[in-house]
């Protein structure tokens, strides 16, 4: 990654203002040197040209000159008229006198020969060459060729140097905006990375508070299942009735399984996620809350789903719905102190208007005391409570606020005082189909441990008795080992089983982890399997892509797991 | 010649391509001693005439060529021949005095005998009976001699010939003769000439 962006930097540094600035002087600067060099170039060839003229006159009034005919001489003289540059000419006899002269304004030639010259200056150019024939030199002649006047080339360059100079000032103007709306860039960029991890630690609290609240439903309910569980095992040992043993385990095997499942909930819940969008059927998420608002509400307080048929699909983080969903019924709860229903309205809503788009509502009402108008323009304010220190944070609204804007929609609450409140979310109708959910395949029955070894690791005693008699039971030999340097000790001493499954967090400087590592390392092909109930181990062990059972597990995801990973391991040793 | 009064009234362009078609006069020009010398010339032709005829003597050098073979040495001089009654006298001297040619003194000789032109290079044939002259001509032919006849001395023939139109010196030239004595006359030399039909 850091190669990919150093050299990007590096030539994206040097246009700063400054540059700018620079390559806009350096143009100015280059155009006036090219002006004064072809300016430079242009007398050289006047200079040039003229000593051409001044010899091929020589030449041609070397005889007239010679022979004193100062008429033949004169009209050589004269032939130069034609060239409009030419402000005199001379030719002088050999004697140095004056012969012949022509004068088209500033001063006369001079009266006598002057010495051989050939000089450019003052707007004039000068040319004096001596007029020889053979080796007898027969007198002079004598050219003064104006350069161009220097407002004639003023004008010459004007144009030019005007384009110039516009060229310049464009290149500054768009490098120094350049230059600033790149500064400006990456304080936004900055900017927007602060606001991300602001509003990541923001939803991380939020869930917290509804977590909060989740606790004391959860840890009263799981009093409740508790109690099923011991009152049922008491039950059993009091009496040997097949058939009333039986009914009081079923109901211990419920009373479990429902404890399994509220802690899998709370744990997915507190698990810290990215914000993650999803296409979702609101009427099956809420369905699936039904279970978590029953224990975090109370018992008086009865919920209702109302949805309408044939809703439409939206997108949003299906977490942060859950949480929105669980702040707005716990404030339902409050308001009702005693008791009533909550009802959750889900339905359509077509646009109405150009600009509006479609949308689902979710409406949660209560039968509560309702709040005053005042109050209910502040409820979405972070840390606006009505509730008494210690019993609300503030942040529930605010998270419901939130999440509505960030799926692109909207909140609204309607209240009455003595009425109740009606809290909606209107969400945009997403134009994309729901993900076909892959339907569970049904937990493959246990499939027999073909008497294949098992190296269980496992700390806590009673958890590695229990798990030791599923494991015998799915026909497995089990092995167990109390953490994982005795497992790897019995991996060198010979210890040959067809799968690890050890637990992730066990007392030792090695963790369950570290065990996966060193085996993945020193038996390739001997398969593992990890267990844990914490989500940040699991979440670990995932992303490392090592194959994972949640606890608690029943029987059946224990086979199925472990017969999955002795096939795939087997399956890729075939390969 | 009609032609002089017009070209004085020509522009420059068109006279320098007419004097090359029809050559023309050459001016006394007022250059030599006195400044008014063309006045002078004009009223009194005797001396300041043949003051400009001896200059113009050394003066057609640098435009002839004469074949390497004509002189002995690198030193050798370059001799001015003057044949027949001497109507210069002091001037031609006084003209070539300082002056050199191609690097070589200017020897002015004056012959007795039409035998002694051996070592001429320019020969002026001054007054003398036109039969001499002819025949002096007439041997000289195929020799590198520059032969010089003048109207004034009732003298013709010559490579060169002056002439005087409206008190000024001019010449002529015969291109042919030149040729014949293996002589090169400059192109600038021969536009600046007389029609031969002046003679």
């Amino acid at each position: 990654m850091s190669d990919a962006t150093l050299p990007r930097t590096a030539w994206r540094t040097p246009l700063t203002r400054s540059v700018a600035i620079g390559v806009a002087a350096a143009l100015l600067l280059a155009s006036l040197g090219l002006a004064v060099f072809s300016e430079r170039a242009a007398r050289q060839e006047i200079l040039r040209e003229t000593q051409v003229q001044a010899e091929i006159l020589a030449a041609t009034v070397a005889a007239p000159l010679a022979f004193d005919d100062t008429t033949a001489t004169q009209e050589y003289v004269n032939a130069l008229a034609a060239n409009p540059s030419i402000e005199a000419a001379a030719a002088y006899s050999g004697d140095g006198a004056l012969a012949a002269a022509l004068k088209r304004g500033g001063e006369p030639p001079p009266a006598q020969a002057p010495a051989r010259m050939a000089r450019v200056g003052g707007g004039h150019v000068l040319v004096a060459v001596p007029v020889v024939q053979g080796t007898t030199r027969l007198g002079a002649v004598y050219l003064r060729v104006s350069t161009e006047a220097p407002l004639q080339r003023v004008m010459r360059y004007f144009g030019i140097g005007v384009v110039v100079v516009m060229a310049s000032l464009l290149v500054a103007t768009l490098g120094v905006s350049e230059a600033r709306t790149r500064e400006a860039h990456k304080r936004l960029q900055a900017e927007i990375r602060e606001r991300e991890k602001a509003e990541e630690a923001l939803r991380q609290s939020q869930k917290m508070e509804a977590m909060g609240q989740l606790t004391g439903g959860v840890a009263h309910d799981f009093n409740n299942l508790l109690m099923v569980a011991s009152s049922g095992l008491e039950l059993m040992e009091r009496t040997s009735d097949p058939q009333r043993r039986a009914r009081l385990a079923q109901g211990m095997r419920e009373a479990i399984d429902r404890g399994a499942s509220l802690t899998q909930q709370l744990l997915a819940f507190s698990r810290k996620t990215p914000l993650k969008i999803e296409v979702v059927d609101l009427k099956a998420q809420v369905d699936r809350m039904r279970d978590v608002l029953d224990r975090s509400l109370r018992e008086d307080i009865q919920v209702e789903v109302v949805a309408a048929p044939d809703l439409w699909a939206v997108e949003l983080d299906p977490a942060q719905f859950e949480v929105a969903l669980l702040n707005i019924a716990i404030n339902a709860r409050d308001a009702m102190p005693r008791g009533g229903t909550i009802r959750i309205a889900i339905e359509n809503l077509w646009a109405e208007g150009d600009e509006a788009k479609d949308l689902v509502r979710v409406a949660i009402s209560d039968e509560g005391e309702g709040m005053e108008p005042e109050l209910l323009s502040r409820v979405f304010e972070p840390f606006f409570t009505t509730k008494k220190v210690g019993q609300g944070t503030g942040l529930g609204l605010s998270q419901v606020y939130g999440f509505a804007r960030a799926s692109g929609g909207e909140t609204r609450i309607d209240s009455e005082v003595g009425r109740g409140t009606t809290v909606s979310l209107l969400l945009p109708r997403s134009a994309k189909p729901l993900p076909r959910r892959e339907v569970a395949a049904p937990a493959r029955t246990g499939q027999p441990g073909e008497a294949r070894r098992v190296l269980l690791v496992e700390d806590d005693d009673r958890v590695a008795e229990l798990v030791q008699e599923m494991l015998i039971e799915l026909g497995y030999h089990v092995e167990r080992v109390a953490n994982a340097s005795s497992a790897l000790s019995a991996l060198q001493n010979g210890a040959d089983p067809d799968i690890v499954f050890s637990d992730m967090v066990m007392p030792g400087e090695m963790s369950g982890l570290d065990l996966a590592r060193r085996v993945a390392e020193g038996w390739p092909g001997l398969p593992i399997v990890l267990t844990t109930g914490y989500s940040a181990s699991a979440a670990a062990a995932t992303s490392e892509g090592l194959r994972l059972l949640f606890k608690p597990y029943a029987m059946d995801a224990l086979a199925a797991e472990l017969g999955a990973a002795i096939h795939g391991q087997a399956q890729t040793a075939a390969e | 010649m009609a032609l002089l009064g017009q070209k004085r009234q020509r522009t420059g362009a068109t006279a320098l391509r007419r004097r090359f078609r029809a050559g023309i006069a050459v001016v006394v020009a007022a250059s030599l001693a006195a400044p008014a010398f063309g006045q002078a010339a004009a009223a009194q032709p005797g001396a300041l005439e043949y003051a400009v005829k001896a200059n113009y003597l050394y003066k057609f050098a640098p435009f002839v060529e004469w074949p390497a073979r004509v002189f002995a040495s690198a030193a050798s001089p370059f001799n001015i021949c003057v044949l027949g009654s001497d109507p210069f006298g002091r001037a031609l001297d006084e003209a070539v005095r300082g002056q050199r040619i191609e690097g070589r003194a200017i020897s002015v000789r004056r012959l007795r005998s039409a035998a002694d032109t051996g070592d001429c290079h320019v020969l002026y044939l001054g007054r003398q009976s036109p039969q001499a002259a002819d025949q002096t001509l007439k041997a000289l032919r195929g020799t590198p001699v520059l032969t010089v006849t003048d109207a004034g001395q009732g003298v013709q023939g010559g490579i060169v010939h002056f002439v005087l139109v409206e008190g000024r010196v001019r010449f002529s030239l015969d291109p042919n003769q030149a040729q014949a004595n293996g002589i090169v006359l400059s192109s600038k030399l021969r536009a600046l000439a007389a029609p031969t039909l002046a003679r």
